[in-house]
């Protein structure tokens, strides 16, 4: 009983840090319009998951909260990426999670890659989905996959599995180059003695694991497994993706319908432009045709529909673009 | 070629003889008067001057004893012509051996088939010896005729100039139509007037000294490229050059130096066809009188002059030009190889840092920026004149800074510094393009400003080899006045590598409304494009960040640009950002996006140690608090616990004081009594 107290107090106590940190550093600005109100903004900030924007990665992976945050923030912001069918490399997602965190560390992102690329090729595109579902697993649950790296080393090494196993470095994934040879003809671990082992890691763990029942269900299906295809199955069940309620279902990841029509509002004087014969540049037909579904507006044709559309918006949320959140599931 | 003009002075070689009987039509005549060209005239001459009956009455005998024809003339002619002999079309194909004819004066061997010059040794008061027309491939046979003033031995096979070591008296040498390589071993013919090497394979003419009477040389239909030496022929007046291979006047410039030369000819040459031609060697040789077989007019000689000091004009500029340009392409090659071992240095850091253990990085950097051989595999052909001057150059800028027009080119990340140089107005205000090369973008970045003062105009930005990496960087650009134009070279620049970079720029920079990216025009689709793919990162960017976020990124500086902004965080973002989108489209940077900012990694570095001392402190701060707060509630919970024993002692106390009214008063009056 006294853990989970203790978990909510320390990091209760991070955002108080946080905020007296922030107080501090923009003494001047806060103080001309208050300091109670700062510390409301902030900490309604912190429950919208709006504080992780544009703020250092230390902060953003400080707390379960805030990752969850992060990676809602990151979904919303680029779903039309994703949306417009674009497959890009791991660099280029790097680039995009630098938008919103400026040091956001590169490894993070590889191993991200690592998951959906199965270990092979990191220099191939990658879909937004796909990507998105691998680093979530990769980015909420790091220091439980770097135990679990470290356990399936054992395994395939064939040590005794339930001695205690201390999480290693982060580099314990990169010791992970399957030496097959030592397995035998059969690839990876024999998947019920590895759900054994995970099972003890969630008990002692203090970091946050994804929960046992479903890693279980994500496993039923096969005798043997590798590392990589373990956390692809992970990030392929819904379950665990509802548990963490970070993200969407993966048939709903494009949908985004506040987002959407705050969207065409903004769109509203660029297709306007278009419409004015002389003031375009050229309107020539787009050759990157973006696959977009038949929600999103016309683009030339009928510029009045999104007029339309948004005075209706207005009128019926009141203020509701300000929560971020109402298109939750 | 073969004009019968005039010239002064010349040599034919004419012998007047008594009145002949027709058959004896043999004329020599010697005239120093007229003139005309030696070597082929002298044998149209004698042609002309000959009968159809060739020769005198001769009698071949062919002795027994020797291989050789023996020579016996009638005592009769003996006595007529008793210096002169024809055998002109005998058919010989040996030198016959002439008896009893010692004082020969004039011999004539024109159109034989000999071979070997023999059997005259004995001719000792020989003058003259006509060879023409045979097959003869060395000269030889000749040591004895110490007398001998003209040598005709054209159109033969002969190979070397040689063994004329004895005729010292020679006056005339024809060697026209030979296969003569080289000018040789006649330097000491000191009497020698004409000298005909027409029609050989001389490449070159040169070892002419010695030659101290020469008046006129022949050297036409040759190979030759260059002259030397004409200089030391302090008699000569005439020299063809005709159909040669001079294109340079470089290549004949002794005769520049030789004061008695009078009459040139170079048709036929490259030189003569060049437009610089005529008035090159007018200007060279002022003491020409003769160019080409016409006569120079003072007209011609003035034009020359003038013509001469504008190619001088140029030349300069020209060589001036080369110069700079020498100069700019090794400064800018030193600039990149700088540039690659920065990179490979950095390179070789990050590597070393993956990796735990420490290897000795292979540290390329010792980087000598003065040296001119540092490219020997770069120099392409310079002039000598040029390799001269750059040696002059002693250390080699390691940064360049270029205006060329409207376009002001940095090279090097030296070349920043000089945006802070004095630039005058007008030069400034033409610069509408500005180039980056071999410059890290983090470094341009604090430049910007800068940029933006001194260089109001500049519409059009381009950047090779600047490490632009991250679609952050872009955000960096919005603080600029305007750009129209945007070029980023995929050189040196791996964000171009990225899909979605273009369309970030345009979103990012949407306020610029830019005409071109990388050369294409952009579309009001490329517009529509960006924004919809992030248009909502703009959105949250702006609107989901509180009120102290946005001051403390947007900083001082633009917190008035953007107050309406703050303002209206109460209101309904919706409407605003339509007014923002409308109106402010083409004056004001787009509200929403202001917040993406780009900050060096240096700095943000810088920023996030500056941070810690502060994180730690709030650390320590809220753990005093916490600990406050505990012990607070723990003393409030142990309050709690013991407060309701105090308090049933506390009435207890109270009631037992009270129970005897009288002693109770009696205590208080006592109590107060006390207290004064």
């Amino acid at each position: 009983m006294a853990k989970p107290k203790r978990k909510t107090q320390r990091h209760v106590l991070t955002y108080m840090e946080d905020a007296v940190c922030q107080l501090l550093e923009n003494r001047e600005d806060i103080s001309q319009y208050g300091i109670a109100r700062f510390f409301t903004e902030y900490f309604n900030s912190v429950c919208q998951g709006t504080h992780i924007l544009f703020r250092e990665f230390s902060f953003v992976q400080a707390t379960p909260h805030n990752r969850v945050s992060f990676l809602r923030a990151f979904w919303r912001c680029f779903r039309t990426v994703g949306k417009n069918g674009d497959l890009l490399t791991m660099k280029e997602y790097h680039c995009l999670l630098q938008l919103l965190c400026p040091d956001f560390p590169l490894e993070l992102t590889q191993k991200a890659a690592r998951i959906v690329l199965m270990d092979d090729a990191m220099d191939c595109l990658m879909s937004f989905s796909d990507f998105l579902f691998a680093f979530q697993i990769q980015f909420y649950y790091s220091e439980f996959l770097d135990s679990v790296a470290a356990i399936y080393e054992d395994l395939l090494s064939g040590k005794n599995p339930n001695t205690v196993i201390v999480p290693t470095s982060s580099s314990g994934q990169h010791r992970q180059r399957p030496a097959l040879g030592e397995a035998g003809m059969l690839e990876g671990v024999e998947a019920s003695l590895f759900y054994q082992c995970l099972e003890n890691l969630c008990d002692r763990h203090k970091y946050s694991c994804p929960p046992p029942a479903l890693v279980k269900e994500a496993l039923s299906n096969v005798q043997r497994l590798t590392f990589y295809g373990f956390l692809m199955a992970l990030s392929k069940h819904h379950g665990i993706n509802q548990a963490l309620g970070a993200l969407p279902d993966k048939g709903d990841l494009m949908h985004d319908p506040a987002m959407d029509e705050e969207l065409e509002r903004l769109l509203l004087p660029f297709l306007r432009l278009a419409q004015v014969p002389g003031l375009v540049n050229s309107v020539t037909a787009s050759p990157e045709a973006s696959c977009l579904p038949s929600r999103t507006p016309p683009r030339v044709g009928s510029p009045w529909r999104p007029l339309h559309h948004s005075r209706k918006v207005d009128g019926e949320s009141d203020g509701s673009t300000e929560e971020t959140d109402e298109s939750e599931t | 070629m073969d004009c019968q003009a005039e010239v002064n002075c010349g040599l034919h070689l004419v012998i007047q003889t008594s009145s002949l009987p027709e058959k004896n039509k043999v004329e020599f005549k010697l005239n120093k008067d007229t003139s005309s060209f030696p070597g082929r005239l002298l044998q149209h001459d004698l042609e002309r001057n000959y009968s159809s009956r060739q020769g005198d009455h001769i009698n071949l005998v062919s002795s027994s004893l020797s291989s050789f024809p023996i020579l016996q003339r009638s005592s009769e002619e003996k006595i007529l012509y008793s210096d002169r002999l024809s055998l002109e079309r005998q058919k010989l194909t040996v030198c016959p051996i002439i008896n009893g004819e010692d004082h020969l004066r004039l011999l004539n061997f024109q159109h034989n088939f000999i071979t070997r010059i023999q059997n005259i040794s004995n001719l000792q008061k020989l003058i003259s010896l006509d060879l023409y027309d045979n097959q003869i491939e060395e000269i030889s046979g000749l040591s004895t005729l110490r007398c001998l003033r003209v040598l005709l031995l054209g159109k033969n096979r002969i190979k070397k100039i040689s063994n004329l070591e004895n005729l010292k008296s020679l006056d005339v040498l024809d060697l026209h139509g030979n296969q003569i390589t080289k000018i040789e071993n006649i330097n000491h013919l000191c009497e020698l007037r004409v000298l005909n090497l027409a029609r050989n394979f001389l490449s070159h003419v040169d070892n002419l000294n010695g030659l101290d009477s020469l008046t006129e040389l022949n050297l036409r239909h040759n190979q030759i490229t260059f002259v030397r030496d004409v200089d030391n022929l302090p008699c000569l007046q005439h020299l063809f050059l005709s159909f040669n291979n001079i294109s340079s006047f470089d290549s004949v410039s002794c005769l520049a130096d030789s004061s008695s030369l009078s009459d040139i000819t170079f048709d036929g040459n490259p030189i003569a066809q060049e437009s610089w031609y005529k008035h090159t060697v007018l200007q060279n040789m002022m003491q020409l009188r003769q160019l080409d077989m016409k006569r120079i007019t003072e007209e011609e000689r003035r034009m020359a002059s003038v013509l001469a000091k504008k190619e001088e004009e140029k030349k300069r500029e020209s060589h001036k030009q080369s110069l700079l340009k020498e100069k700019r392409r090794l400064t800018i090659n030193n600039v990149a190889r700088q540039w690659d071992l920065q990179q490979q240095r950095v390179a070789n850091i990050a590597t070393n840092e993956d990796r735990k253990d420490s290897d000795s990085p292979q540290d390329p950097c010792q980087i000598d920026g003065s040296t001119l051989s540092a490219f020997p595999e770069e120099t392409g052909p310079l002039d000598s004149g040029l390799n001269n001057a750059l040696q002059g150059l002693s250390v080699i800028d390691t940064y360049l800074v270029e205006v060329d027009g409207d376009t002001l080119s940095l090279y090097g990340s030296g070349a920043l510094e000089s945006l802070d140089r004095n630039w005058s107005v007008q030069t400034a205000g033409m610069i509408t393009t500005v180039s980056f090369t071999f410059i890290e973008f983090d470094e341009i970045v604090q430049v910007l400003p800068k940029l933006k003062i001194k260089f109001p105009n500049s519409l059009h930005l381009k950047f090779k080899e600047t490490n632009l990496v991250m679609l952050q960087q872009f955000n960096a650009l919005a603080q600029l006045r305007r750009i129209d134009q945007l070029t980023i070279d995929p050189q040196g620049n791996p964000v171009v590598n990225f899909t979605l970079w273009k369309y970030y720029v345009l979103f990012r920079l949407s306020h610029f409304s830019m005409q071109k990216i990388n050369g294409t025009e952009v579309t009001q689709n490329d517009m529509i494009m960006a924004e919809r793919l992030f248009g909502i990162l703009a959105h949250v960017a702006s609107s989901e960040l509180p009120q102290y976020r946005l001051i403390s990124i947007l900083g001082d500086a633009r917190k008035k640009q953007f107050q309406y902004l703050l303002e209206s965080k109460g209101k309904k973002p919706g409407i605003i950002n339509e007014e923002n989108n409308d109106s402010k489209r083409l004056v004001g940077e787009n509200t929403n996006r202001a917040t993406l900012n780009y900050t060096t990694r240096d700095f943000y570095n810088e920023k996030l140690e500056e941070i810690k001392e502060k994180k730690k402190f709030c650390k320590t701060y809220i753990e005093d608090l916490v600990k406050e707060a505990t012990e607070i509630n723990m003393k409030n919970e142990a309050l709690q616990k013991l407060w309701p024993q105090m308090f049933i002692e506390l009435v207890r106390d109270a009631v037992i004081e009270i129970r005897n009214k009288n002693s109770y008063m009696k205590l208080c009056l006592q109590q107060i009594t006390d207290q004064k």
